[in-house]
């Protein structure tokens, strides 16, 4: 079973981010679970969003403690009590203008950056990063594919579709490239 | 992975927005409703169907849900079909009129949302917001995700427009409400055919001189319950088969008690609601060790199904009775109803209260897998006991 927790500040669109991740998996044919608790959240608050994508109907009522990856919108949010949610080799990207160097501690499990800002910005994106930090994401994660992933926004995106459908393409191209380089 | 889905006709949906599909589908003719988290999705897309020409149910939404459920009574008195649908708070507002409706044994439909009531304010998932509206008269049913809510709510109009009894439908805030997984919509013409329009025995119009709950001496206040009483009795029975011709239908049978690898077992959990999603895989767990674990699931909980229960826990070693409530002074309430409903039956279970997940904290897997290691085989605890 595959366990994402996206976490981010509420208005950031974390939460948008993991039902357009579940969707993704499911139209690549995988039964998926998206939840996500905010209570009294409101404007600037941290959010987390969760997904679960397995081959089988899931079962489980309960939140994510080993997740395969982790995704943070912004560095501010990056904790220990976060981290902690990483299972063994979770991928564990996060939306910040420094490196991943800067982000690492001691103890720490190792993180990828992405400056989901700066490609927003250089799409025209404002200081809409959801869809940037999911190009990213699956560039990490290796699934589910770019085409699928982008196919979701260009359906669901209010505005500004192919704005979006490019910072995701870029961020994905980032990361894809760290990857072969590593 | 495998991609098992590719050829399935399911829609993403939320819990509260499958329940929205299923009222649709079931065409109510009047909807009172007023918003309340973790409820507001359900009011959303019914306003969403309805701007769309999707759903023609005259919608009011008054300025409280006591007016909403004062709203449901009459309007179900008059012959509608009615749906309405809060959460927590507004529950406890309506408190006074859930009686009413009751009594007056109108067929509404109502989905709660379990949300813990103030004070502390939260927004968590706890089912004491209904189980405290046990004695008022109201059917209750409890759902595990969202396809079984989707398909609860279908089925509740038929219970209620058959015995008329309101229904209330549960399911937990978040786990259930806001969570989006594949739900398999039935055809629009399916659910007109299951649910045919039923003639009220009694039905207030215009020109009859009848009036809605006017004074009663005390004997016609003592037979109005006998009434009811009457009438709860043959819930368990047509629940039953509502389930088994919904399965006939969609291919998903369901029951007032829903069993899980039982007839050999040694220690099984019973629960209502989400958790007996996590309870299930705790059971797979441990069936992997040797352990033979079991789950009871209670759907139906008013009336509380005890033909049933006994039936299904006779000779089963131990129980654990999973609690996501607290009643002051006594403990979950799901653990009262069942050392009530075994009261003296053979080989009866050892029976463990335990409090899980009030408040809605987080009941991982592992937690459950250590409860049933940690009770197998222990003798009974009469008190419920707080689990961390």
């Amino acid at each position: 079973m595959i366990e994402i927790v996206i976490l981010g500040r509420g208005g950031q669109g974390a939460q948008t981010a993991g039902n357009l991740l579940a969707r993704a998996y499911f139209a690549q044919g995988f039964y998926v679970q998206s939840f996500s608790t905010y209570g009294g959240a409101r404007r600037g608050t941290p959010v987390m969003s969760s997904l679960r994508a397995d081959s089988q109907p899931i079962g489980l009522r309960c939140n994510i403690t080993r997740a395969t990856g982790l995704l943070c919108f912004d560095d501010s949010l990056l904790d220990d009590g976060f981290l902690s949610l990483a299972g063994e080799g979770a991928l564990i990207v996060v939306n910040s203008a420094r490196a991943a160097q800067a982000l690492s501690k001691p103890g720490r499990p190792p993180v990828i950056s992405i400056d989901g800002r700066a490609i927003a910005r250089r799409n025209h994106m404002g200081k809409v990063v959801n869809s940037a930090l999911l190009g990213g994401f699956v560039a990490a994660l290796g699934q589910p594919d770019i085409d699928t992933m982008c196919g979701i926004i260009e359906v669901t995106a209010p505005a500004k579709k192919a704005e979006n459908i490019a910072a995701c393409r870029e961020a994905y191209g980032l990361i894809s490239g760290l990857a072969e380089r590593a | 992975m495998n991609a098992p889905l590719k050829n399935r006709n399911l829609k993403l949906l939320n819990g509260n927005h499958a329940v929205a599909w299923g009222v649709r589908l079931a065409a109510p003719d009047v909807a009172p409703l007023y918003p309340i988290t973790p409820q507001t999705p359900i009011l959303e897309k019914l306003i969403e169907f309805q701007s769309q020409d999707l759903f023609d149910a005259e919608l009011l939404t008054p300025e409280s849900e006591h007016s909403a459920m004062a709203s449901a009574i009459s309007a179900s008195a008059l012959g509608a079909r009615v749906f309405t649908a809060t959460s927590s708070q507004g529950l406890l507002l309506m408190h006074e009129l859930l009686h009413y409706a009751a009594g007056a044994r109108v067929p509404i439909v109502m989905f709660n949302v379990n949300r813990t009531p103030a004070a502390p304010w939260g927004f968590w998932p706890d089912q004491i917001d209904s189980l405290a509206q046990r004695d008022t008269g109201w059917v209750q049913l409890y759902c595990e995700n969202p396809q079984d809510s989707l398909d609860t709510v279908i089925q509740a109009f038929r219970i209620a427009e058959t015995t008329e009894l309101p229904v209330m439908v549960n399911h937990d805030a978040f786990w259930v409400s806001h969570s989006v997984e594949p739900v398999d919509l039935p055809a629009a013409d399916l659910v007109q055919s299951f649910l045919p329009r039923v003639k009220r025995s009694v039905q207030m119009e215009l020109g009859t001189g009848r009036a809605l709950s006017a004074p009663a001496d005390q004997a016609s206040w003592n037979l109005s319950r006998r009434d009811m009483d009457v009438a709860m009795h043959k819930v368990p029975g047509l629940i039953d088969a509502a389930g088994r011709e919904w399965g006939d239908l969609t291919g998903r049978v369901s029951a007032p008690v829903e069993t899980d690898r039982c007839d050999d077992a040694e220690i099984v959990f019973v629960t209502m609601g989400s958790m007996a999603g996590t309870a299930r895989e705790a059971v797979n767990r441990l069936r992997d060790t040797g352990i033979r674990a079991g789950l009871v699931k209670v759907r139906l909980f008013r009336p509380l199904p005890v033909a049933e229960l006994r039936d299904v826990l006779a000779g089963v070693p131990g129980a654990l009775v999973l609690d996501r409530n607290y009643s002051p002074g006594t403990g979950g309430v799901l653990h009262q109803e069942l050392k009530s409903a075994l009261f003296g039956i053979n080989e009866a279970p050892n029976l463990f209260g335990l409090l899980t997940g009030v408040g809605g904290i987080n009941v991982p897997v592992e937690t459950l897998v250590s409860l049933a290691q940690e009770y197998r085989g222990a003798d009974p605890v009469s008190d419920p006991v707080w689990v961390e």
